[in-house]
């Protein structure tokens, strides 16, 4: 072919210029998208399946995988199926498998999740104060066994059982790989149980109900060998739900002497503080912003 | 003959000559290339993004998407670290390891991002979001473009708050949103 | 003998002479400690004290004994030696228990004359500290006498409290915190227990000897303890930050639920006018902790100290029956409007024994003083015993 090339046109510039030339398209070709028949990938291909890819034509080639987690190389024999392993395809999303023998050509295809293996629960908050509307919120993500999110719909059961057994469920359907709940808080403190649940997967998170900031503090006051002692009255929210232990309230005794002030926590439901004694004083008591009734100390 | 064996020879060298040029021209585009981010937080339901929130992942979006650029191309996976988290860092860290494997180094060059809000958590610590993305993929093996390629990919996107940026959880690409 | 051997030898012998000279001045010559650092006061070596000349002298060398901390030597020198037993007063002054005495060393001191006869003498020292929380004055009125031919200190008889073998019920209430052992990103959403809800309720920027203070209070709103920390940026023109500071030690950190701590934060080189805007930002992480001890703030009052400064002072009890072995007092004070206008705080360098009264005082500042209405006292605890 050549020689009939080089009888055609011998010693020719023009012919040199274009020889050039053409090297210069075949080396561009190399770097530009394939052109004609290339590697065959299955249009779909489910996460961690195997599948096989077949190639055009015949001789030596490298044949390229590349992902979005994983690429491979390896050489091939034209005009076979190239065997590839579920392993290589576990992340779900667009993949490319590239033929080089003399130029390369490619073809892609996406690999999309399998079925759901796992939920992502995100609940909240982790404490609620008791009857607060939209209050308690769940959002889920389902995920295949390759943590890959399951964006084909999906029905999530929620299911919230508070201490005394009391449930409610709800049947709330994935859109773009999402489902999502919000709830208002019971009416009694203790813990409730929320879980998220479909097919045979399911996940459990705990939402704690807390009572909401005291209501009617009371106080009353005891002469001991020592001073007084004051303490509360069982501290409730205005629900009656008892006050969690450790809540500060603070005790203000203003008396001659000055102003004393004791910051006290709740221990089983009722705040003590010990003042020393004056022949008149008024003591007070408060928690966050409630104030509770004061009391006039005199002989 | 003899001519023609000398024609033959001009041909890697004028081959090497473009190969080289068109090397060198990814490698001055790949610096120059900083991700544009358009986004549209219109749809995100069902709580509003806030003003702040919405700059903090446009900002950081593009961020990310730089790094994963950067990351890709030199195969350093520590550069995935600052906006990459979970499933998207180990997948994104897999890939380099197995790319350095196969002596394959990807670009992503000119790069621009369509990005819509779709999700946005009741109490705000993840969102969903659709990119729309267009860029240049050019994978080099073994210091040959094996494939140089204009996309336009569609990724679903998770991505949460993290101390003072918004991070990528998951990345997936699809065929359709 | 060799000419350079001789030379040698004359050399040697008169620097020995000339050393021997001057270490005979200095022994000699008694140092000049009236009014001024103390640092520079006392004797060379421990042990060859010549008699005190000056009231400010005696004063001198027992505070140089003291920084020595020459305990024996400081308690030689007292004019009342006989009556100040030496173990309780080395207990005074080196500390003991864990308490911030116990991590101080005396670093400098002034003294001014109070007034003075021909054998007794009233000096108050100022004394610096070095302690572990950084430095802390002290402000002592001392009594110096004349007799036998020098002055001498005389130090008032250490009390200790004395307390008495008991049983304190405490029904101990403690938080503990559980963490997962799976990494965060393995585990994203099973680690669902929020942060503590925790608020500023009230903030304040003040110009203050030419820097900025930022202060105000910040409450607990959730039902369990929170670690909490108060960072603050000054915004100057074009919205730029000048400069970011946290609330570091002049807080209560650990606020158990529905706790009010006042904080401040200190801007020394940026002056007020420079400020636009402030970006307060508070940091609340879930924290194990325990509810006891309870500290009472007794018989707060406001009085003029003996340097004519404003204080806030009272006595701290302690309710529980663990030691507290450094307490640290921050006080908030408002005006008549209920704003905060100032913070203080200061430690106390005794520990705090159960149901023992223990005084304590934090100042006001001048600029400040006229406008306080009212006041509020929170008290940090540590204790070596517990984490």
């Amino acid at each position: 072919m050549w020689s009939s090339m080089n009888t055609a046109s011998p010693g020719s510039s023009t012919f040199r210029t274009l020889l050039l030339l053409l090297g210069l398209v075949a080396c561009l070709t190399q770097a530009s998208p394939a052109q004609g028949e290339g590697p065959r990938p299955p249009a779909v291909v489910v996460a961690g399946t195997d599948f096989s890819v077949s190639t055009p034509g015949s001789g030596k080639a490298t044949f390229y995988l590349v992902g979005p987690s994983h690429s491979s190389k390896q050489q091939i024999d034209l005009g076979q199926g190239i065997y590839i392993k579920g392993d290589e395809v576990l992340s779900a999303g667009r993949y490319l498998v590239v033929l080089c023998a003399q130029t390369c050509q490619s073809a892609a295809f996406y690999v999309t999740p399998a079925g759901p293996a796992s939920l992502t629960f995100l609940a909240h908050p982790s404490r609620v104060p008791v009857r607060q509307d939209n209050a308690i919120s769940g959002v889920v993500f389902p995920l295949d066994k390759f943590r890959n999110l399951v964006l084909a719909p999906v029905t999530i059961n929620f299911k919230l059982t508070a201490d005394r057994g009391d449930s409610s469920s709800r049947l709330v359907r994935t859109k773009d790989g999402v489902a999502w709940l919000r709830v208002r808080s019971g009416n009694v403190t203790g813990t409730v149980q929320l879980v998220a649940s479909t097919g045979d997967v399911s996940v459990r998170r705990v939402v704690r109900q807390v009572a909401s900031d005291p209501c009617n503090l009371r106080i009353k006051v005891e002469r001991t060998a020592k001073g007084i002692v004051v303490e509360t009255e069982p501290v409730r929210d205005c629900s009656g739900n008892t006050v969690p232990d450790g809540t500060i309230v603070t005790f203000t005794k203003i008396d001659g002497a000055g102003k004393s002030t004791v910051d006290a926590p709740i221990k089983q439901g009722i705040a003590r503080a010990q003042m020393s004694a004056a022949r008149q004083a008024v003591i007070s008591v408060a928690s966050g912003v409630v104030m509770g009734n004061p009391i006039r100390l005199s002989e | 003959m003899k001519v023609i064996f000398k024609e033959l020879l001009l041909l890697p060298v004028a081959a090497m000559a473009a190969l080289t040029i068109s090397l060198l021209v990814g490698q001055s585009s790949l610096s120059e290339s900083l991700p544009r981010v358009e986004t549209n937080f219109s749809m995100a339901a069902p709580r509003t993004v806030e003003d702040l929130t919405q700059r903090s992942i446009t900002r950081d979006y593009g961020q990310a998407w730089e790094n994963l650029d950067r990351a890709l191309s030199s195969n350093s996976a520590g550069l995935l670290s600052d906006y990459f988290v979970g499933p998207a860092k180990t997948g994104l860290a897999s890939a380099i390891t197995s790319q350095e494997k196969a002596g394959i180094r990807s670009h992503y060059l000119n790069q621009s991002h369509k990005l819509e809000a779709v999700f946005y958590s009741p109490e705000g610590d993840v969102m969903e979001l659709h990119d729309t993305a267009q860029y240049n993929l050019q994978l080099i093996a073994d210091g040959k473009t094996i494939q140089d390629e204009r996309v336009v990919l569609r990724y679903v996107v998770l991505m949460t708050p993290a101390a003072d940026r918004w991070v990528i959880r998951q990345m997936q690409a699809v065929s359709q949103f | 003998m060799p000419k350079a051997t001789l030379m040698k030898s004359i050399v040697s012998l008169v620097i020995f002479a000339i050393t021997a000279g001057l270490v005979a001045i200095g022994l000699a010559t008694p140092g000049h400690g009236g009014g001024t650092l103390g640092i520079t006061s006392g004797s060379a070596l421990p042990g060859l004290k010549p008699a005190a000349a000056t009231p400010e002298q005696a004063l001198g060398y027992l505070l140089t004994d003291v920084r020595r901390q020459d305990w024996r030597g400081a308690h030689s020198q007292l004019a009342n030696a006989s009556e100040v037993d030496e173990v309780q007063f080395t207990k005074e002054l080196a500390g003991s228990g864990g308490n911030l005495r116990s991590l101080s060393n005396l670093q400098r001191w002034e003294l001014n004359p109070l007034h003075e006869t021909n054998d007794d003498a009233q000096i108050r020292a100022t004394l610096h500290w070095a302690t572990a929380v950084g430095q802390i004055d002290e402000v002592r009125d001392v009594r110096v006498v004349h007799g036998e031919g020098t002055w001498k200190v005389v130090w008032p008889p250490p009390h200790f409290p004395n307390v008495p073998e008991q049983i304190i019920p405490v029904n101990y209430l403690r938080w503990d915190l559980v963490t997962s052992e799976a990494g965060a990103d393995e585990d994203w959403g099973g680690r669902n227990v929020d942060a503590p809800r925790v608020r500023i309720i009230s903030m304040n920027a003040v110009d203050y000897q030419g820097g900025s203070v930022v202060m105000g209070e910040v409450v607990n709103e959730d039902t369990v303890p929170a670690f909490v920390n108060v960072n603050a940026v000054l915004i100057g023109d074009q919205d730029h930050a000048i400069d970011e500071e946290s609330s570091f030690d002049k807080i209560a950190h650990v606020l158990l639920p529905k706790q009010v701590s006042p904080y401040r934060i200190d801007f020394p080189h940026v002056a007020l006018q420079q400020v636009k805007n402030v970006h307060m930002d508070v940091k609340a992480t879930l924290v194990p902790a325990s509810a006891d001890p309870v500290i009472g703030v007794m018989d707060q009052k406001r009085e003029t100290d003996a340097l004519g400064r404003s204080v806030l002072h009272g006595t701290l009890l302690n309710e529980s029956g663990q030691v507290v072995n450094m307490p640290h007092v921050i006080a908030s004070f408002y005006d008549n409007n209920g704003r905060v206008i100032w913070v203080s705080d200061g430690y106390v360098d005794h520990a705090l024994y159960p149901q023992t009264p223990e005084p304590f005082a934090v100042q006001i500042p001048r600029m400040v003083a006229d406008k306080v209405e009212n006041y509020h006292v929170v008290v940090n605890e540590y204790s070596i015993t517990r984490q």
